[in-house]
């Protein structure tokens, strides 16, 4: 073993040699500079592992005195981990700096080393002064090295550095002298048995001193501008180090100084953590400049976890017990890896704006590794960030910290809006420039890259003993081998995800029960059958393939979920999934975004309410337990159903939905539409199941989502009408029918229910049809307005059938399935009773007439334009799922007997009422009967016999050409003029005048404009003057000491 | 109830009889619409020697398969209208084909030839076609606001959907008819027969002054005969739908062929008395007046229905 003092003498020795062997030339200098930083990587790295295994700490003193009377390191674990980690990013910081240090004069280098050994040396103290000589080598250090470029900002920044660094060490240095005056000891250990907080005013203070010297070096929301000013100008190799290194430095310095603490210091210091998390997110959504961004992201992220771990510890957990690791741990690896590996970015794009960095896309590995540490950083799965949120969520709820979960929450849905913001302009913002990133610079981030992931694997298996998220493993290793062949031409990826979906629902279906067969089936039997319009594309299609299956791995998992934190990764894995799918789209930049936010906030709303049934349920993560809640029922049925609702776009909810479906590509939108928003469903079958059980209090739900569902039906009908885009009139089309799925369910009656499921599984058949024929469409004629097209029933007449066949299906008319749905709706109706609510409903349900209308006419029917006359028929690899569609619409029309009677007798575990009695093929209710069956041969038998008369007496008619019409013996002019679809239902706006307004949009616009411009206006606290932060910081400890000792 | 293939039979005479009935009524109304306003008016039997003409003209021009089938679709959906409703009570032999289901299949089977009907005239290419349907659909779905909450409040008060207990319940005099036990649902139900009857003040869609006739503008010779021949049936269809559920039904042809000239009267009184509304006036008319009123009859039905 080497000793871990060889750290020190090694950064020393060689950072004073270090000018001497440049006399024999800079390579000389490099390699035993890199062999340095090297060095103390493997000693950090080698007490890591040996410590793992058990080993004692090792705890080195000066001159083989003890303390007190001798200054004093260790090496523990947690030591050894921390220096090991900022050793490695010593190594890898140094390998990124590598041509900046190669041309520059050696003083970076020598500082460089200086720095990192000031970092090893704060984690290793344990003495209080010792930590003082350490924290003034670091921030001398580090100015230094901010101040060698020689540009006035850079110089500038580090000014300011230098000075609020030097007003915390001066506090520090006070608090030092007056606790030793206390205690007589410098070792903190030691002051930490003897000192007694509450004993004095005077100890009091001493000790809040050194905790807010220690938090300042921290940077508290608002005393932070001199950080925020640093990390927008300091090298980005640099500003790694500081972001990630002296943070993880100054944690653990507060870790070891937290012992002094009592209750109310760490309550401050959580408040002050808090607020710094909240406020650094909501000033960064204003913010343009990619790193000063990152910067807020960075202080928030540092917040958080002061935040967590003055909780837990007040709490009564240990400070170094297994949850406060996971969750302070987890938070902390997860913002050192994603925050310096985003730095280092930085450095490679070389863009200030946040836009410019779509030259990541130069280069795909960046670009999966950008991607990555956002999304870790925004807290989703499959990265430490996730399970470690999800930890501290259940542990905070466990101790009731409702209040905290609820602004920790908020403040991570701000930081998800303007990290995804940014996500979204690097995929799609225009290509400018292009990206020369040098192998030095990619390494790095690389390694991080894979520690991230690793990590995230890691913590999944920490959690809860690793056993509880194994159902998503398999799947999982898929996604990352479809990444790995993404390289592969479509037509393999393709065939290949076809095949192992088909093995996996085939393992999948026989092990699920009750309605989830129901959904199983639209899930993952409707995923494999919408994969095949997927061979139409040419070429790579890259990353589409492991998000697309990532989707559905998520919606797997939902069905096959059985506590809180499988469905809630699942969910999560889900929304991430779609997110990508949907952004795949030419112009679907801001609805991805909406249609994010939308789902995190949800998935926040979602998780709020796990953590409170943790807690009512006596720590217990079952599914199950969500039927026998024993108090605060509404609210957690509340919380969950909000989140459902996001999914199913209930009105209110819905503004992301029309967006994102209009927008996505041609074989997204009917996985979209008619698969993933009845993940929301199944959210809601699950949770109307449990409603059925417990004990609801005042809060009658059904009653207000009855209401809910069938104003979203009007609602969702009504906006469809006045779409002049196809796919966003099919998107409107499926709020409306989610709509009816939501009232369905919220009728809480075996006949609502076999309503909502009949409903789910028609809009599954027809929307996939549509979008699919629509999609067709649009790929031959390259527009979605339908008032460009006209008459191309010529040329796309199976598309027409298709499209036919849907709106007949859709509209509920006879004899297709749709009227199935209609005539349950009617029952379940009069059965319940809800007259009012069910009126809403069904005239929802004659609105939607003009729209199939306005959709097969404007389309298909009407005058060819010119320029369409070329046009072919969809591809075929679009036509073979829409027959299969169609027949499978026909079969469910004629025998419905087939599908509902299974459907009634899952159900009847649930509501055993039985309401639908079925005698072969008719279906008999208390109020009525209907024979799907009858019908159809009834209606077709007319059909047929119409059709034969009227060809007996018409066989000779004369085919006419296009403009062969009666126009007062006048030739129509030109199709465009001829053809009527432009605002084709004018009257209906105007006769229902403010009913067609969208209140909604703006409702949500006026909110996002609140947020943005409290934003805009707190954020002129950073004035960018020197003066001006160092009262901020004055004023920040009096502020917080009077709130301190007033609380 | 169930299906025998004698039925067929029984369901071709009756739909004969309505058929003539039908022809006769328009050539009545039509006779007595210009008697009111002092014209001598066509022969009685007019309608026939129109549907004649029309059936055996040479000329046949098509647009296209579908501007073909939507004289298919609207007769299709006509005669399956007057197929599902159960046209005497108490009669096996005309009870047509009711078992297939009940009066929901009934509401929205209209639409089917509507739909139909409107896809062929689409596919004609004419400007006025489409200015027409879209009149058209926007009007009837207004209308049938005041139709479908008429329907529900009939169900909730006998507490069924199925027509033939509908007419069960309104049996045994007058007093027992919807009409007189729920006055209010009644006229609901009333405008909403002037909606589905297409006349003033609803009779935008085919508005010949504006847009020559709308809908059928480019439908000719056979084409327009079978859709005439619909015009005789569809109507009929839906005034016996009215009968049965408000006015007690009948128990044999010639009461229920009084009851049916009485109610289609009606329609055609408001017609000669209302101007035409503009289509934007009429939707909002069925959304600010037919729509409080139908909450309204709901309400007072759920009160009797108690």
């Amino acid at each position: 073993m080497v000793s871990p003092i060889y750290i020190f003498i090694i950064a020393l020795g060689i950072g004073f040699l270090l000018s001497l062997f440049d006399k024999a030339g800079r390579a000389v200098a490099m390699t035993i500079f890199y062999g340095a930083l090297l060095a103390m990587a493997f000693i950090s790295g080698q007490w890591l592992l040996h410590l793992l295994q058990g080993a004692e700490a090792e705890i080195i003193t000066t001159a083989g005195f003890q303390p007190p009377f001798s200054i004093n390191l260790k090496m523990g674990l947690l030591e050894a981990f921390f220096t090991f980690l900022i050793n490695t990013l010593g190594f890898l910081a140094g390998i990124y700096l590598l041509p900046k240090f190669k041309s520059q004069k050696i003083y970076g280098m020598i500082l460089f080393l200086m720095l990192i050994m000031g970092l090893n040396g704060l984690v290793m103290t344990g003495d209080m002064f010792n930590l003082f000589v350490f924290l003034e080598i670091t921030s001398i250090a580090t100015v230094s090295i901010i101040a060698i470029e020689k540009n006035l900002k850079s110089i500038s920044a580090g000014f300011k550095y230098v000075i609020a660094g030097g007003i915390a060490s001066a506090f520090y240095l006070i608090a030092t002298i007056f606790l030793y005056r206390f205690t007589g000891v410098l070792n903190i250990a030691m002051m930490a048995e003897t000192l007694n907080v509450a004993s004095s005013q005077a100890v009091f203070l001493s000790v809040f001193i050194l905790m807010i010297a220690v938090i300042v070096e921290l940077k508290p929301f608002p005393a932070n501008g001199w950080a925020l000013d640093a990390y927008e100008a300091v090298d980005s190799g640099v500003v790694a180090v500081i972001a990630s290194g002296t943070s993880a430095a100054m944690l653990f310095v507060f870790y070891k100084i937290s012992p002094l603490l009592n209750n109310t210091l760490l309550l401050t210091a959580a408040g002050i953590g808090l607020a710094t998390f909240t406020f650094s997110n909501l000033l960064a959504l204003k913010q343009k400049n990619a790193k000063r961004l990152l910067g807020y992201s960075s202080i928030g992220q540092i917040g958080l976890i002061i935040t967590a771990y003055a909780l837990l510890v007040r709490a009564g957990y240990a400070r170094n017990s297994e949850i406060v690791m996971l969750t302070t741990g987890g938070l902390f690896i997860n913002h050192f890896l994603a925050k310096a590996g985003l730095f280092w970015l930085s450095g490679v794009v070389e863009k200030e704006k946040l836009e410019e960095w779509s030259t990541l896309r130069n280069n795909p590995i960046l670009l999966f590794a950008f991607a990555v540490f956002v999304i870790a950083l925004v807290g989703l799965p499959p990265f430490p960030g996730f399970f470690a949120k999800w930890q501290l969520v259940m542990t905070f709820a466990n101790q009731g910290l409702f209040f905290w979960i609820g602004l920790i929450l908020l403040g991570s849905f701000l930081e998800a809006i303007y990290l995804f913001r940014w996500l979204g302009k690097v995929l799609k913002s225009d290509l400018k420039a292009e990206l020369k990133a040098k192998i030095s610079q990619i390494f790095p981030i690389l390694i991080y890259l894979l520690a991230i992931l690793i990590g995230g694997g890691y913590l999944s298996r920490l959690i809860n003993q690793g056993t509880s998220l194994s159902i998503l493993y398999l799947p999982v290793l898929f996604i990352v081998f479809l990444f790995f062949i993404d390289f592969l031409p479509v037509a393999i990826k393709n065939t290949l995800v076809i095949l192992v979906g088909s093995y996996y629902t085939y393992l999948i279906i026989p092990q699920l029960s009750g309605y989830r067969v129901m959904l199983g089936v639209i899930f993952l039997a409707g995923g494999v059958l919408l994969f095949i319009p997927g061979y139409f594309k040419r070429g790579k299609r890259t990353g589409f393939y492991p998000l697309a299956v990532m989707m559905y791995v998520g919606l797997a998992g939902l069905l096959i979920s059985e506590n809180t934190l499988q469905f809630f990764t699942s969910w999560e894995l889900m929304t991430l999934g779609s997110y990508f799918l949907i952004i795949r789209g030419k112009k679907s930049e801001p609805h991805a975004l909406s249609y994010m936010l939308f789902s995190i906030g949800g998935a926040f709303v979602m998780l709020f309410g796990f953590g409170i049934l943790y807690y009512v349920n006596g720590n217990s993560m079952a599914l199950s337990s969500l039927g026998n809640i024993e108090s605060m029922a509404g609210i957690i049925y509340a919380l969950l159903g909000i989140a459902f609702l996001t999914k199913m776009a209930s009105i209110g909810l819905h503004i992301w939905l029309p967006g994102a479906y209009g927008e996505a590509e041609a074989d997204v939108s009917p996985m979209l539409s008619a698969i993933l928003s009845k993940a929301g469903m199944f959210g809601l079958l699950m949770l109307m199941a449990a409603i059925q059980t417990a004990n609801l209090g005042s809060i009658n739900l059904p009653y207000v989502l009855g209401w809910l569902g069938a104003i979203t039906v009007f609602i969702g009908n009504l906006l469809a009408i006045y779409q002049e885009d196809a796919k966003r009139l099919l998107a409107y089309s499926s709020v409306g029918n989610l709509g009816y799925i939501l009232f369905g369910l919220a009728l809480m009656s075996h006949m609502g229910w076999l309503t909502s499921i009949t409903y789910a599984l028609n809009h599954f058949l027809f929307k996939a049809l549509l979008f699919l024929a629509i999609g067709g469409v649009v790929y031959r004629v390259k527009t979605k307005n339908m008032y460009e097209m006209g008459g191309l029933i010529k040329k796309m007449p199976l598309s027409f059938v298709s499209v036919l066949i849907g709106i007949i299906a859709l509209s509920g008319v006879p004899p297709l399935s749709g009227f199935a749905g209609k005539w349950l709706t009617y029952n379940a109706v009069l059965e319940k009773g809800w007259y009012l609510q069910g009126v809403i409903v069904i005239i929802g349900g004659l609105i939607a007439f003009l729209y199939c209308f306005r959709l097969i006419y404007a389309v298909f029917l009407g005058q060819l334009k010119d320029k369409h006359r070329q046009v072919k028929e969809a591809p075929v690899w679009f036509l073979i799922p829409q027959v299969i569609l169609i027949g499978a619409i026909m079969l469910f029309s004629t025998y419905p007997a087939f599908i509902l009677g299974p459907v009634g007798k899952m159900l009847n575990d649930i509501l055993p009422e039985n309401a639908l009695i079925w005698e072969n093929l008719d279906a008999y209710s208390i109020y009525g009967h209907w024979n799907g069956f009858l019908i159809m041969m009834i209606t077709g038998g007319i059909f047929v016999i119409v059709f034969l008369w009227l060809y007996f007496l018409n066989r000779k008619a004369q085919k006419v050409k296009q403009f062969n019409i009666v126009y007062a013996a006048e030739r129509p002019s030109r199709p465009e003029l001829t053809h009527v679809g432009y605002n084709f239902f004018a009257h209906y706006k105007k006769a229902l005048g403010s009913l067609s307004q969208p209140y909604v949009t703006k409702f949500w616009n006026t909110m996002a404009d609140i947020f943005h411009s409290s934003a805009g206006f707190i954020r002129r606290i950073y004035t960018g003057d020197g003066q001006t932060y160092i009262l901020h910081i004055i004023i920040f400890i009096v502020v917080v000491y009077f709130l301190t000792i007033g609380g | 109830m169930g299906f025998e293939p004698i039925k067929i039979l029984y369901a071709l005479g009756t739909i004969f009889i309505i058929f003539n009935v039908g022809m006769l009524i328009q050539g009545i109304v039509r006779k007595i619409g210009a008697r009111v306003g002092k014209r001598y008016g066509i022969r009685f039997y007019q309608p026939y020697i129109d549907l004649i003409k029309n059936y055996v003209m040479r000329s046949n021009v098509t647009h296209g398969v579908m501007f073909y089938l939507g004289p298919v679709f609207r007769l299709t959906g006509g005669l399956g209208v007057f197929l599902f409703i159960p046209i005497i009570y108490g009669s096996q032999y005309f009870s047509n084909f009711a078992f297939a289901g009940d009066v929901v299949l009934v509401l929205y089977f209209i639409f089917f030839g509507s739909l139909g009907m409107a896809l062929g005239a689409g596919e004609g290419g004419h400007p006025y076609s489409a200015i027409g349907v879209s009149r058209g659909l926007a009007q009837v779905t207004a209308a049938e606001i005041a139709l479908v909450i008429a329907v529900i409040g009939v169900g909730i008060q006998y507490d069924t959907l199925s027509i033939t207990e509908m007419v069960a319940a309104q049996q045994g005099g007058i007093a027992n008819w919807t009409m007189v036990t729920n006055p209010l649902l009644t006229i609901l139900a009333m405008l909403a027969f002037l909606g589905a009857m297409g006349r003033s003040p609803f009779d935008v869609v085919l508005a010949p002054q504006e847009i020559p006739i709308g809908p059928p503008t480019e439908y000719h010779s056979t084409f327009l005969g079978i859709m005439q021949t619909n015009r005789s049936i569809f109507p009929m269809a839906k005034t016996i739908l009215f009968v049965n559920l408000f006015f007690g039904g009948a128990t044999n042809w010639i009461v229920l062929i009084l009851k049916i000239f009485i109610v289609y009267m009606w329609s055609v009184v408001v017609g000669v008395v209302f101007p035409r509304f503009r289509v934007d006036h009429s939707i909002r008319w069925w959304y600010k007046y037919a729509l409080p009123l139908g909450i309204i009859a709901i309400i007072v039905t759920t009160l009797i229905a108690g």
